[in-house]
């Protein structure tokens, strides 16, 4: 940075900035290796605790295993507490993660590619309404969305959950501007001299091309999914019908009122399991959720 | 831009088949005939967002000018008793605070980590910037959860170290009502600086390299490198989190919700858990509504002020401007 540096740093390239640089690696690495503790302290603590029972996790070090591991009796009480809730609240949040992202997916991409490659009356409307719906708190609809779905019979629904998670504008807007890079339109001009169908073309010829960015828009809206608390709480009343999330918080709540049972054991052993899945595939993952979060900012770029 | 992946190889030998010459008016026929196509498309879309986005939208304006009594029509009643609800707007004060000690903290943090990640003197990048992503793939319930009872002393045997060692006169309590507000930045910093960091990082990758090497022949340092040239190239990622932040605390629930459950810190630490009480604890919808409403409006001026203080105009949408053109 200074004038010395600037004169010196040709000079010294051989031992003298060897060590230099070695020290700035040594103090680099150290600096990401306390960031990773950071993160990883509550994910080792979680696996640690779960391994407790209840009087073990008042007694014993924080952050030691036990001498007993009670991961058999945890996992059994876990299942089979309130007539095996917690089987129920896995399961479903499986089935609204696959559901909504699965049909987020196509609905998105076909609007996203309608909107790149056809001209048509009301197109750059719908694309107003798409980028103008990014702004709209997602929160803000929470309380008139439940009194429709009342309306309509929706609410404590499977379906009450999913229809209202397939608006996914991010996704529009993603997929529209990926399918304009990702398929040129003289390819699909070629395929209409050839007399196929939109439809046939869209499924056959650009599907193969849009995969990446489907894949893309799945996992944002599966990870989405199985992470939201605010709607399902609002729009489920009925327990068998909870994802994790909001069963989980259920018996947290349940905790501190009167005479509750001390499930604390559950609940630290149910976190776990409702993290699992996710931290274990994640690696495979991250390359395609990674891209998708950074789109946003690649197009400001 | 990422995105490009496969589609011009692809292409190529079927664009070579084309007839070239006089085909755009033929083309032009031929996507004019099939335009209605693309209509058909987005109609799944544009039928959810109707029921599901737009009606709800317009309802909570409906809904926050009607009498929570009566039902009828009360102008703006329900908003004067929003802008002189004291609790409402501490809670929005509460988030303004939160929201510049937090997202300067950890947009800082992320900016540190992406630029120390992308330095020649990082080893393990990959591994780094894997675990550093993993909070992303945690629900902020399941987070909540996790920090609320390791801050506990109950639980946490770490807590009471100082009280052992004479330092302090009971075990910390860092989810006692007065900490309660930093012990939701810990954790809400502790879910988004790898996510901020990951956009940063992509971002950090597409700066050119022969800028870089430019610079290194220059003789410039790799701290000045990191400062000078790599920061202000990703300025306009910088301003899209800090936004994309600013939005999520004004829209903090799970934590607080969570951290009521296992400490009671209260049920009016943020605006949403506001609404949502008012909504389904008191049954007042209709005041909820303009909350909402106002919510949306604070979250807006925010955005807009952020954007004013950062100065320079720029476009956050300028790719959807160049499809739509």
């Amino acid at each position: 940075m200074s004038a010395g540096a600037r004169l010196r740093a040709p000079v010294f390239r051989g031992s003298g900035s060897a060590f230099a640089r070695r020290a700035k690696t040594t103090g680099t690495t150290a600096f990401l290796a306390l960031a990773a503790v950071y993160v990883l302290v509550p994910i080792y603590w979680l696996v640690v605790a779960s391994s407790k029972n209840q009087s073990q996790l008042f007694s014993t070090q924080t952050f030691l295993p036990p001498a007993h591991l009670s991961w058999a009796s945890n996992f059994k009480g876990l299942f089979t507490f309130q007539n095996g809730d917690f089987r129920w609240w896995l399961l479903n949040s499986f089935i609204y993660s696959l559901l909504t992202a699965t049909l987020a997916a196509v609905v998105s991409t076909l609007c996203g590619y309608g909107l790149a490659k056809y001209r048509f009356r009301g197109r750059r409307v719908i694309f107003v309404l798409v980028v103008g719906s990014l702004m709209v708190p997602a929160t803000a609809l929470v309380v008139p969305l439940f009194l429709l779905e009342h309306f309509m019979g929706l609410t404590d629904t499977y379906q009450g959950v999913i229809l209202p998670l397939l608006v996914y504008p991010f996704g529009v807007y993603f997929m529209s501007i990926f399918s304009a890079d990702a398929v040129p339109d003289g390819l699909l001009d070629s395929c209409r001299v050839d007399g196929a169908g939109e439809l046939r073309t869209l499924w056959q010829i650009s599907r193969p091309l849009l995969m990446p960015g489907i894949v893309t828009l799945f996992l944002l809206s599966f990870i989405g999914t199985w992470n939201n608390y605010f709607l399902p709480l609002v729009l489920l009343g009925t327990e068998s019908r909870f994802p994790l999330t909001v069963g989980l918080s259920a018996w947290v709540s349940s905790i501190s009122s009167v005479g509750a049972q001390p499930i604390y054991p559950e609940i630290i052993l149910g976190s776990l399991v409702s993290v699992l899945p996710m931290l274990v595939l994640f690696p495979f993952l991250q390359r395609y959720v990674a891209r998708g979060l950074s789109f946003g900012a690649m197009t400001g770029e | 831009m990422a995105v490009q992946a496969g589609g011009a190889t692809a292409s190529l030998p079927l664009r070579a088949m084309t007839p070239s010459g006089n085909t755009g008016s033929r083309r032009r026929r031929l996507r004019a005939a099939h335009g209605r196509s693309g209509l058909i498309m987005s109609s799944p879309f544009l039928a959810l967002f109707a029921v599901f986005f737009a009606g709800p939208l317009i309802y909570s304006i409906v809904l926050s000018l009607r009498s929570p009594l009566t039902g009828a029509y009360t102008g703006l009643l329900n908003y004067r008793t929003v802008l002189s609800d004291s609790s409402y707007w501490n809670a929005v004060v509460r988030m303004g605070y939160f929201g510049l000690v937090q997202v300067t903290v950890m947009i800082g943090l992320a900016i540190v980590l992406a630029l120390l990640l992308d330095s020649p003197y990082c080893r393990g990048k990959k591994v780094f910037a894997l675990v550093y992503f993993l909070p992303y793939a945690v629900p902020g319930v399941i987070a909540a959860i996790m920090w609320g009872y390791l801050l506990q002393p109950d639980l946490d045997s770490a807590l009471g170290v100082p009280h052992r060692l004479g330092l302090t006169s009971g075990p910390l309590q860092p989810l006692d009502y007065r900490l309660a507000l930093y012990a939701i930045m810990l954790i809400v910093t502790w879910e988004w600086t790898g996510y901020n960091m990951t956009i940063l990082l992509t971002s950090l990758t597409n700066v050119p390299h022969e800028v870089l090497e430019a610079a290194k022949v220059d003789g410039a340092s790799e701290l000045s490198i990191a400062t000078r040239i790599k920061l202000p190239m990703v300025r306009r990622t910088v301003i899209f989190i800090v936004v994309l932040s600013i939005i999520g605390t004004l829209q903090l629930f799970n934590e607080p919700v969570i951290l009521n459950e296992i400490a009671s810190i209260g049920s009016t630490f943020t605006p949403n858990q506001i609404i949502y009480t008012t909504a389904f604890a008191f049954g007042n919808e209709e005041l909820a509504a303009a909350q909402s409403v106002v919510l949306a409006g604070v979250t807006i001026v925010a955005t807009v002020a952020f954007y004013g203080i950062v100065r320079r105009r720029m476009d956050p949408f300028a790719a959807t401007r160049a499809v739509v053109k």
